[in-house]
């Protein structure tokens, strides 16, 4: 084995953190708080195993792992990799602490922290997977992770269901990536996806009709894993039942790292960068229009993100397919901003719904009402992540907005028009159901919900006399813990655990925004690469 | 020393507006007090600037801010600005004055004051900034404080509506005006204001075409012309008075200011010649239109917001007209128009607060129970008609001049015939709540001083400006040299 070791250094750590915390979990303790502190400290030692490779990446020398030769590299972190997975693991950092308060309602702590840097694990070891093997057994592990977590509240029906809905779909995305594997296989004699701005190996040419049949199969396998409509189906239901922190990851990087995996496989494949460019700009006209569309029909809060996930993804995949179609580098870099500044907002906003559901037990639209009486931060930052999601200047989703229109208006013909009309279209749209979510947050209690007649009342009557907050009863679905902090004239006190990570995230939707220049200049690479990668074919 | 001006007069607002809402308990009070001080302060560093514009400098700053991208935080006062800034500075101070007497004092009063900060210095920045990126980040804070005024303090149960529809309705002006920014600057590289009118970019006159349609069509939603006017109406009068006194007076002047910068000041007039007629016309229709509406309104409030679009077509004609009189009547118009519009919903103000009410039909009688709001009032109804003595007298000769110098006699006349019907509403206005018999059960109570003092300062200045226009019509002068750099 030849290489550079450090490649596989965060995904060792991850393994070993996965297998210590369970260790630790079953012998030591059980306490929810220290379990998250474990790992949390495995996912921060993750994040500083990355710094090395992003010091060291650049498109001619890329640091790699495993045999070379005609068996090829087993990983190797391209710019691409080291952007999902330092944002995957600087979310699921935050996410672990935060979760180190809000699963003091679910009990099985043993089994949650060891799952998460599983799915840690597979996720980086996909993005990072150099040859069609590993990126298999990688998204495998990823993905069965990813199944049991969202089905964690097994108590609940609806969440076995939706876990469940979520398996049998993935698990058919699974399937078809193995017989894409395998016809990739019959044609090429290896699984092996070679570098850019090297010379094919093993005779590999791309065009063949078994590797045109894999390449197909690859992106209806992936493209279920990423929630690309039509096969979107199981996000909304997804969402809607797992807990908050899993749904902050699931939105947050799950589905764009299969996105991900799904550019690299097509290009190391040979799909032609305009045409695979062309089948993502008409894809994310579906996916913009039906995610922003159904969004604004939702009465609950996590469908309702979830749909706006689908939507962002296809601004995502507008501005990458308009990149690869007519070779701007720069569009590229601009998709791969909005996912890290998607992350960020989008991670905050299911935060900050967990922390209503958590004290308040709100899971509708409407029960949100009253928040920032009773939570002011979580209303603040859940108001800065819906705005920068619907792209008010100066945060994040404004600066990422920008520069996708910068690279769409670079287009040379209709199709990159038709995509740019629509992406202007939607932003309007996605109005419509942000600003009212905003708005209930700031609104009063009982008062008339803003925005839209009220179902079966006709002609307006005074609202009913707000009764006064009792402190410490329980809404009636699931009781509040005991444990939970006292409400002092209708202020809750939102713990330390769940507040640090939301403010950190808000400050950091901000801080992109304001001054994005850093982190530009770190997905720079990512379009230069990708592009690169197809042209060598 | 004059960057720190002009630093100050953006950023001491902003500043203000994020510490303002850490007020609280007994201090809360004093959140008018802070935040009309701060305003002041503004104002004297405008006063300021004017002083070193006059010497012949030209107030400048930049920093780099996204590198890679070539976006700096550049920040630039020169005669075209001026005259905008100076008078969103002033409509802000008197509004916050005003705001003393008419809001009520609770825990929110901070919070209301920090977003009347953040609205003004969206305003402000949006006039300073040299760069299109940083003029749009000041566009959208502009939109976004409005409409957070409007959603949490608007009056009635639409409020929430209302907000929303102005919000999404003014979008898609904002996205039109991004698209056309963006555009502008792959077609140029560049995004500094300075260089773009340095180097006036050489484009394919479809691209041209196409970006200033989008110019005008995306400013024109912020200046309420029809067709693209219908969030006025309901914005202007669910907001709180002392918002709509910004919006009227302040926020629609941005979208003259938008088209003077934009389309005017960059491309050259042969490319521009094209929409002048049509600009013309769009102007004429909104000057019959919004004084129709407002004969018909029965609202008081919405009687004045309708006045307001017919205000923005006059600007709008006289831009269409692409002469020095009309684009300098224009200019001018708006700094008028600012102090008439200012005191007219002022006075609609003390009337509601007066008397409670506010459909004209209950109202009348009043000049005896509230005599200093029927003088202020009938002087902004003659002031609006644009009737010598006062302010708007010069700024509509200016445009009506500027009519009659383009090739399209008839449209101009029918502009000078506005007037006419401008009188009918303004002055049947008055009629009808100052001069005619008081109804049964009409109980008058006087309004607060607060609201009273900025009233009556704006009505003494629509006499005063009327009666020595001079500075006004130098600074215009030489703004409107900045846009055609003397060559139109």
């Amino acid at each position: 084995m030849r290489g550079d070791v450090w490649v596989v250094l965060p995904l060792a750590c991850l393994a070993a953190g996965a297998f210590a915390v369970y260790l630790v979990a079953r012998l030591l303790t059980s306490r929810n708080d220290l379990l998250a502190l474990l790992t949390a400290l495995v996912f921060a030692a993750a994040l500083v195993a990355l710094v090395p490779l992003q010091i060291t990446t650049g498109v001619e020398h890329l640091p790699a792992w495993g045999h070379f030769g005609p068996g090829g590299a087993f990983l190797r972190a391209d710019p691409g990799a080291l952007v999902v997975a330092g944002v995957a693991l600087g979310l699921g950092l935050l996410v672990t602490l935060y979760s180190g308060r809000y699963l003091a309602l679910d009990h099985r702590y043993e089994t949650y922290y060891p799952l998460l840097l599983l799915l840690m694990t597979g996720l980086v070891g996909m993005v990072m997977a150099a040859d069609l093997f590993n990126l298999y057994m990688f998204c495998e592990l990823m993905s069965v992770a990813a199944y049991v977590l969202v089905a964690f509240r097994r108590r609940l029906d609806t969440a076995i269901e939706a876990g469940f809905k979520y398996l049998v779909m993935g698990s058919v995305g699974t399937v078809i990536i193995l017989l894409g594997i395998s016809f990739v296989y019959r044609e090429m004699g290896t699984l092996a996806l070679s570098p850019p701005l090297s010379p094919p190996m093993g005779g590999m040419k791309g065009g063949g009709a078994w590797t045109r049949a894999g390449v197909a199969c690859f992106l209806v396998g992936l493209g279920i894993k990423s929630a690309i409509v039509p096969l979107h189906t199981w996000l909304p239901d997804a969402h809607g039942r797992a807990p908050s922190s899993i749904s902050a990851m699931l939105s947050g990087i799950i589905i764009q790292s299969a996105f991900y995996a799904l550019l690299k496989v097509s290009l190391g494949l040979g799909f032609p960068a305009r045409d695979l460019g062309a089948l993502l700009i008409v894809l994310s006209l579906l996916n913009m229009t039906l995610g922003n569309g159904l969004a604004l029909v939702q009465t609950n809060t996590k469908r309702l993100l979830a749909y706006s996930t689908i939507a962002q993804m296809g601004y995502i995949m507008l501005s990458i397919g308009v990149g690869l179609r007519y070779g701007v580098p720069g569009a590229i870099q601009a998709g791969f901003f909005l996912l890290l500044a998607h992350a960020v907002m989008k991670g905050l906003a299911f935060l900050c719904q967990g922390v209503c559901h958590f004290y308040c037990d709100a899971t509708l639209i409407a029960d949100l009402r009253g928040t920032a009486a009773r939570m002011p931060l979580v209303a603040v930052a859940f108001s800065v992540a819906l705005a920068g999601l619907a792209g008010v200047p100066p945060l994040a989703g404004f600066t990422a907005k920008w520069f996708i229109l910068m690279g769409i208006l670079r287009s040379s013909d209709a199709l990159g028009y038709v995509g740019l009309a629509a992406f202007l279209l939607n932003s309007l749209l996605a109005l419509g159901y942000y600003l009212p979510l905003i708005g209930t947050l700031f609104a009063p209690p009982s008062s008339p919900p803003m925005g839209g007649k009220e179902r079966g009342r006709e002609g307006r009557q005074p609202p009913p006399p707000a009764p006064p907050p009792t402190p410490g009863e329980g809404r009636g679905r699931t009781a509040s813990p005991p444990e939970l902090g006292g409400t002092e004239g209708g202020r809750i006190r939102v713990s330390p655990w769940m507040a640090v990570p939301i403010v950190a995230l808000g400050a950091l939707v901000l801080a992109i925004g304001l001054y994005p220049g850093p982190w530009l200049d770190w997905t720079a690479d990512v379009g230069v690469y990708l592009l690169a990668a197809s042209a060598s074919r | 020393m004059t960057s720190a001006l002009l630093l100050t007069t953006l950023l001491l607002p902003l500043v203000a507006g994020a510490l303002l809402p850490l007020c609280r308990g007994r201090q809360t009070k004093h959140a008018g007090k802070v935040a009309a001080a701060v305003v002041a302060l503004a104002l004297a560093c405008v006063v300021g600037l004017l002083v070193a514009l006059r010497r012949g400098e030209t107030p400048a700053l930049a920093v780099a801010w996204i590198p890679t991208a070539g976006v700096q935080f550049a920040l630039r006062l020169d005669w075209l600005a001026f005259p905008f800034l100076l008078n969103v500075v002033a409509v802000s101070l008197l509004a916050a004055i005003y705001g003393w007497g008419y809001l009520h004092v609770d825990a929110r009063l901070p919070a209301f004051y920090a977003l009347l900060l953040f609205f003004m210095g969206g305003m402000a920045g949006t006039v300073l900034a040299d760069d299109l990126f940083l003029f749009f980040v000041f566009w959208e804070l502009m939109l976004v404080a409005s409409c957070a005024l409007i959603a949490v303090w608007g009056e009635g149960d639409q409020a929430g509506r209302v907000a929303l529809k102005y919000f999404i309705f003014t979008q898609v002006g904002s996205l039109l005006v991004l698209i056309g920014l963006i555009a502008l600057y792959v077609l140029t590289g560049t995004s500094s204001l300075t260089q773009l009118r340095a180097a006036p970019p050489v484009l394919d006159p479809r691209w041209a075409t196409a970006l200033v349609t989008l110019f005008v069509v995306g400013f024109g939603v912020k200046m309420a012309v029809f067709p693209l006017h219908t969030w006025l109406p309901d914005a202007h009068s669910v907001a709180p008075m002392p918002v709509t006194v910004m919006l009227a007076a302040a926020m629609l002047s941005m979208g003259v200011y938008g088209i003077l910068r934009f389309p005017l000041s960059i491309f050259d007039p042969s490319l521009l010649a094209g929409f002048s007629l049509p600009l013309m016309i769009a102007g004429v229709v909104s000057q019959f239109y919004g004084a129709l509406m407002a004969l018909a309104e029965e609202d008081i409030k919405r009687i004045i917001a309708y006045s307001s679009v017919s205000q923005m077509g006059y600007a709008l004609f006289g831009l269409g007209t692409l002469s020095q009189p009309g684009l300098a009547g224009a200019a001018m118009h708006m700094v008028n128009q600012g102090i008439v519009k200012a005191l007219l919903f002022m006075g609609v103000g003390l009337v509601m607060r007066g008397t409670g009410r506010r459909r004209i039909s209950d109202l009348g009688g009043l000049r005896h129970a509230l005599p200093l709001t029927a003088i202020g009032s009938g002087v902004g109804a003659l002031a609006i008609t644009g009737s010598p003595p006062f302010c708007a007298f010069h700024s509509e000769w200016q445009i009506f001049a500027g009519g009659f110098q383009t090739p399209h006699t008839v449209v101009a006349i029918l502009a000078v015939l506005a007037p006419a019907l401008t009188a009918a509403y303004a002055l049947w206005f008055i009629r009808r709540i100052f001069l005619d018999p008081r109804p049964e059960g009409l109980e008058v109570g006087v309004p607060p001083l607060a609201m009273r003092v900025p009233f009556a300062l704006l009505a003494f200045l629509a006499l005063a400006v009327g009666l020595y226009p001079a500075p006004l019509y130098d600074w215009v002068t030489r703004g409107v040299l900045v846009v055609t750099g003397g060559g139109w």
